[in-house]
């Protein structure tokens, strides 16, 4: 009976000898340590570790269930990946996903996508550090540790296989936050900011991370952040190159920090930042994401709609509030001529109170001194 | 020297002259004290990055009193205010007003002949009555200066109130106003009204009252002869000044 084993050793034979093979193979490019296919193992990819993984995950339908019964797309597009901003950098599958090394992967148990999206996004740490410091320090990072699961980790806003130049063009910063702060970028996109964002791509309006920070965004809400809005603004609104390629004035920032409520205000930052002060500062009567031109007549601060915006504050102000309001403006003949008149005076008469006292009193002193020199000799 | 008054015996006596009622030296320490009060808590505001200011307003409270202390005084500024107005009118009325601190053309005369005096081209000063044009000079500077003050004070205090009767644009001239007087009278008091009561001499005559002969006689010659009818001798030589140390 051992004729007809004959032909079975032989292809056992060759089975074994190409098990060996393969197993050589594997020990000399470890990556390859377990192919779940029998494909050409003869020649392997270019991109090994990225073709390698989207050998499966390149199939649109492949998912998992997670442990809440949500179904997780494993599905990831070349596409996406050759747009990114990683992957044409040979940074690949495993620069991130550092816990998959082999096939079968070792199980995951996360119970729903976001516990794994909080999970994943740790990897980001590893190249960059320094941001992610940053956004532990944030609000939204605070949010989280308080329990709010859904505040945004580094993919929310970067994206994770598709991650791309955050501000390329401008506007997709705003889109960005709009994902969650929808109403606030609603109103941001039809202020001055945001309209010259979105439709003239312009580079100098500030998008949302130009005021809020970009990793370590703090809560706009408190005390610190209010005091140091008039600075915040002057970063553009006092850089006279800027405003001059809008005709703007660079002046509203010195103004009102000489003004009722800039002195307050100014009093407040350099000595008690974090208590509270109701003295206005510029977004109080401009905006905040609302910010429109004066000339606007939707603007806050248009003369029609001034006096309600005094009112918020001010709510007994009378008509003739506004007349007090300087606008920013410097001290003219035209706009205030009555203050005009008064600083003029003062201008001049403080001065001469000064010099002509000083004088007398020296002329008095030097004729006092003469004649007591004068008797003296006599 | 000018001894006219003291007999031989080496025995003085000194004649007194009455210049200012306890009333107007009440109101006169009473505005020292609502003056200095108001300068103070006014300028730390004013001039709010000063250390000294910054030591003074420490905290959110320490510049909540510090106005309310610059109101308390202002009240009672203004009382003082109404006060001495309401005397005025009251002494108008009954006839019995004095003319002496209104200005005359002998003020501005006697202005010419000081500065003449002070550029070494007269030997003579001026011959002044009761108050010299320097004295009236202080009292209406700082009468209109405080006038200002307690006007431009309550604009800047009442704004809304203000602004419901009066434009709006006198809110930031009273403000400007009320900043800007106060240096001035500052300057003012301390300059000239303390070179004149101190420097030149020490007048204490508005906390006791009178004025002695010797210093009626060299100060306020014309003064002395209207009441006495002697002459004040030699009151206006260039030698008599600075006689009494």
């Amino acid at each position: 009976m051992a004729k007809p084993d004959a032909p079975f050793r032989y292809l056992a034979l060759i089975a074994l000898a190409g098990l060996i093979g393969a197993a050589a193979l594997a020990l000399a490019t470890p990556a390859l340590a377990a192919p779940p296919a029998s494909g050409d193992v003869s020649s392997p990819p270019a991109q090994e570790t990225e073709a390698y993984c989207l050998s499966c995950h390149g199939k649109a339908d492949l998912s998992m269930t997670l442990l809440s019964g949500e179904s997780l797309s494993l599905y990831v597009s070349r596409e996406t990946l050759d747009a990114s901003v990683h992957s044409p950098l040979g940074i690949e599958c495993q620069a991130c996903h550092t816990g998959i090394k082999t096939y079968p992967h070792p199980a995951i148990s996360y119970a729903d996508r976001r516990e794994l999206s909080r999970s994943y996004y740790l990897a980001c740490q590893k190249c960059h550090s320094d941001n992610y410091d940053k956004s532990q320090d944030s609000m939204h990072a605070r949010v989280a540790e308080a329990g709010n699961l859904t505040a945004p980790v580094c993919t929310n806003c970067h994206g994770a296989h598709d991650v791309r130049p955050p501000d390329q063009p401008r506007a997709h910063i705003s889109e960005t936050c709009g994902q969650c702060h929808t109403q606030i970028v609603a109103q941001y996109k039809n202020s001055i900011h945001g309209s010259a964002l979105i439709e003239q791509d312009n580079p100098d309006v500030p998008v949302c991370t130009d005021c809020h920070g970009v990793h370590s965004i703090q809560d706009p809400r408190t005390a610190q952040f209010r005091i140091g809005t008039p600075e915040l603004c002057a970063g553009c609104h006092a850089d006279a190159e800027l405003m001059g390629k809008y005709g703007l004035s660079t002046d509203v920032y010195n103004l009102y920090n000489i003004s009722w409520h800039g002195v307050d205000v100014t009093v407040y930052k350099a000595n008690w930042p974090t208590i509270w002060h109701e003295s206005a500062v510029c977004t109080d009567c401009h905006g905040v994401h609302d910010i429109l031109p004066t000339g606007n007549p939707a603007s806050k601060v248009n003369p029609a709609n001034l006096l309600a915006t005094c009112r918020q504050c001010h709510p007994d102000a009378g008509p003739n509030w506004t007349g007090a309001w300087t606008g920013h403006n410097r001290i003219s003949p035209e706009r205030t001529p009555f203050l005009f008149a008064v600083e003029r005076f003062y201008s001049t008469f403080t001065t001469a109170v000064l010099w002509l006292s000083v004088i007398y009193v020296v002329l008095q002193i030097v004729r006092a001194v003469a004649g007591r020199v004068r008797r003296s000799l006599r | 020297m000018s001894a006219v008054s003291r007999p031989a015996a080496g025995i003085q006596t000194v004649r007194f002259f009455a210049r200012f009622t306890i009333g107007q030296r009440w109101e006169h320490t009473i505005l020292i004290i609502t003056f200095t009060a108001l300068a103070l808590t006014g300028l730390v505001q004013k001039y709010r990055t000063w250390p000294i200011s910054q030591q003074v307003l420490a905290t959110p409270e320490a510049v909540m009193t510090v106005r309310n202390i610059h109101h308390v005084f202002a009240v009672l500024l203004m009382l003082q205010v109404v006060y001495h107005l309401g005397r005025a009118v009251y002494l108008l009325a009954k006839r019995r007003m004095s003319a002496a601190m209104f200005p005359t053309w002998q003020d501005v005369r006697d202005a010419a002949q000081m500065i003449k005096y002070l550029f070494f081209l007269s030997a003579k000063q001026p011959r002044f009555g009761k108050y010299n044009f320097e004295q009236k000079f202080t009292y209406w500077f700082l009468f209109f200066g405080i006038g200002i003050m307690v006007v431009t004070g309550f604009i800047i205090w009442f704004p809304v109130q203000v602004a419901s009767f009066l434009p709006g644009g006198v809110i930031p001239a009273a403000k400007l106003a009320h900043s800007t007087e106060a240096v001035v009278a500052v300057i003012f008091v301390v300059i000239w009204h303390f070179y004149h009561v101190h420097l030149q001499r020490l007048n204490l005559s508005m906390f006791t009252g009178r004025l002695n002969e010797d210093v009626m006689r060299e100060y306020h010659p014309a003064e002395y002869e209207r009441l006495t009818g002697q002459p004040a001798s030699g009151a206006s030589g260039e030698e008599e000044s600075g006689g009494q140390v």
